[in-house]
């Protein structure tokens, strides 16, 4: 019976055809609008996740805004590590330089750190070494520079061995970092370079004790208890104040992130439902007018025998029809126009099919065929048998 | 097989209220052949929609094979018109846009019949009618006196008890029309009931019993004399296209089916 409805749904939206494609554009329209839109957010999401993820997912940032008195030692942050849940911990310091190789000065971005902070990062080296803890111990000049930086100083990536002259002071470049081509890496446009965190103290002589450090978690599992352990540790260390420091867990800034994106996916989605639900109202308006159309041909399925469940059906499963073959049409349309995106767009990212909005999208369009099909084809089924057979 | 017992009803046009049926009582037997006749605006037609299960009576009992129909609910009166009953109509009521295999198959598909049951006897319906060449043609395609007999196979399909037929040769010539009350005559042979309005005193004279409707009530019943039939048999052969003979004298047949593959259009349709 559902089957036969179907067939006889189609050979009466084939007998009127351009009305049908002209009712199925609506939802046609409704449905790319609903997944180009929601896949190009989704993909962007993606991206800017990955980006995010890219730079350590199970990494705890830590600042000190008031250490009363009482500055953090390079022990305290040993006494740290120590927790089961913490991997590596690494103090940062920033500060800047005129670094000055040949003729040529430029300004760098120092940072005094040490051998674990390019692990928390998950850095890789293009040449030579990371910094090592002898460094710090030896107070050794030696620095890491990023790509970038080498390149933009020396010319090219491979600098290791060389000298460079910052502030006056005399540096041995012990390694160059790989080239970072996330996304991060790119807004920073700064060239970077890396000493030990020993070397900094003594150059910036006023100011003692760690104001900010990395940490990573065993694994990103166990972030929140890491979060936990770093609380508990600064918290016993600043008298139970809570807001002497400050620690941005990875994991939330890439929740915080994906809110944001689900929140615009979920408004240009609505956006693109609205046209859907437009759609809907062309097809309720084309059902009528078919009803009315077709009230003799009620009146003769009535009398040969047709209940009133039959009649409902098989305008109900019309408006589905035209609804379900508008909502393929439309994601036939949606992929080739992805496709086409890809095509002229292929650098900055590529856009999937976001398969939950394919779903999302088949579900809606069939709700909508039900909720506007339903009033005519109500209409239809409730037609006295007499008096549709005698319409004219 | 019919019990109408003191059946009325009154239909409202505007603010004039007309009384299509006054308290009517008709007993029609399984298996009886009966003619219907009146002026138009007689009653009759509204008799047969209550008849045919399409409308219900105002007040008086219907009974149809023995169940109370003025007591049935609507989904239970369409199985009753989908099973028990075959409708023939004046202007045909085919569904254009479908074959006329199509049409036919469609009293089956409303009674769940499985697919291959349904295209078995539809091709039967369709040869019982002469139509198994034109079987894949839609309903415009086809000449007048074609278009009625796919409606009457539609309407035998099901294997109905009773067929009833609304004028069924009003949009025809008379020799075609002749054909179609010589299929009626074939069915009723078959034991079905017949219940046939006319306004063609010709063609209600050769039905078993003629019933006469004047102003929403029976006027007279007769029982034309059982010579009316051999007297059809004697004068065959003679056409008479203006179909106004009042008396004995006219033409067709209704000996065998009745199918005679040259019957002739009526003008207008086969200029086109």
């Amino acid at each position: 019976m559902i089957f036969q409805s179907f067939k006889m749904a189609w050979k009466s939206i084939a007998a009127n055809k351009a009305r049908a494609a002209l009712t199925m554009l609506g939802i046609i329209i409704g449905v790319v609008s609903l997944v180009v839109l929601v896949s190009l957010v989704t993909s962007a999401t993606n991206s800017v996740t990955d980006q995010i993820a890219g730079m350590g997912n199970d990494m705890l940032t830590v600042s000190v805004r008031d250490d009363k008195g009482n500055p953090l030692k390079a022990a305290d942050l040993a006494e740290i590590a120590q927790d089961g849940n913490i991997a590596l911990i690494a103090p940062t310091a920033q500060s800047s330089a005129a670094a000055k190789s040949g003729g040529e000065t430029v300004n760098v971005s120092l940072e005094g750190t040490n051998g674990s902070y390019f692990q928390i990062r998950g850095d890789e080296l293009a040449s030579g070494r990371f910094l090592k803890a002898v460094d710090l111990e030896n107070v050794s000049y030696v620095a890491v520079l990023s790509n970038e930086t080498a390149i933009g100083i020396y010319g090219d990536s491979d600098a290791t061995g060389r000298t460079l002259t910052m502030d006056g002071r005399k540096y041995l470049v012990v390694g160059v970092l790989a080239e970072d081509d996330s996304m991060m890496a790119s807004i920073s446009q700064a060239y970077s370079v890396y000493i030990p965190y020993t070397v900094m103290e003594r150059l910036s002589s006023g100011t003692s004790g760690v104001s900010s450090f990395y940490a990573s978690a065993v694994d990103s599992a166990h972030m929140d208890e890491a979060e936990a352990a770093v609380e508990r540790a600064l918290l016993s260390r600043f008298k139970n104040d809570g807001d002497a420091f400050y620690i941005m867990n990875q994991n939330t800034l890439a929740e915080t992130m994906g809110d944001v994106t689900n929140t615009f996916a979920l408004l240009l989605g609505g956006i693109a439902a609205i046209s859907l639900l437009v759609g809907g109202i062309g097809i309720m308006n084309i059902m009528l007018v078919s009803v009315t159309e077709r009230t003799r041909e009620i009146g003769i399925r009535k009398a040969i025998g047709a209940n009133r469940r039959s009649i409902l059906f098989q305008f109900l499963i019309e408006a589905l029809t035209i609804c379900l073959v508008g909502c393929a049409v439309g994601i036939a349309l949606s992929g080739l126009i992805l496709i086409a995106i890809n095509a002229f767009a292929a650098d900055a990212m590529t856009i999937g099919f976001s398969g939950s909005v394919v779903a999302a999208s088949v579900l809606f369009s069939t709700v909508i065929g039900v909720a506007f099909g339903l009033y005519p084809a109500r209409k239809a089924a409730g037609m006295p048998p007499i008096d549709a057979l005698r319409y004219e | 097989m019919i019990e109408l017992n003191d059946v009325s009803k009154t239909y409202r046009i505007g603010d004039e209220e007309v009384k299509a049926l006054n308290h009517v009582d008709l007993t029609v037997e399984a298996g009886a052949f009966v003619g219907v006749t009146g002026p138009s605006g007689s009653g009759k037609s509204t008799l047969m929609h209550i008849i045919g299960c399409l409308d219900t009576a105002d007040s008086g009992a219907y009974r149809l094979d023995g169940q109370p129909i003025e007591h049935y609910s609507e989904n239970e009166l369409a199985a009753i018109r989908n099973r028990k009953i075959g409708f023939i109509f004046q202007s045909f009521n085919l569904i254009a846009r479908m074959t006329l295999e199509e049409n036919v198959e469609l009293p089956l598909i409303y009674q769940g019949v499985p697919s291959h049951l349904r295209k078995m006897r539809v091709e039967a319906a369709l040869e019982q009618v002469g139509l198994a060449d034109r079987r894949k043609h839609t309903p415009n395609s086809i000449s007048g006196g074609q278009q009625q007999r796919a409606a009457i196979a539609r309407a035998v399909v099901t294997e109905p008890a009773l067929i009833l037929a609304d004028e069924p040769t009003g949009n025809l010539d008379s020799k075609t029309g002749e054909n179609i009350i010589a299929l009626f005559h074939s069915f009723n042979a078959a034991g079905k009931t017949i219940v046939l309005i006319t306004h063609d005193d010709r063609i209600a004279r050769e039905t078993g019993r003629v019933i006469r409707i004047m102003d929403g009530a029976i006027d007279r019943i007769a029982r034309p004399d059982t010579g009316t039939q051999t007297q059809v048999a004697e004068t065959a052969g003679q056409s008479d296209p203006t179909n106004a003979a009042p008396n004995g004298d006219h033409s067709g047949a209704a000996t065998g089916n009745g199918i005679d593959a040259g019957e002739k259009q009526p003008g207008k349709r086969s200029k086109r």
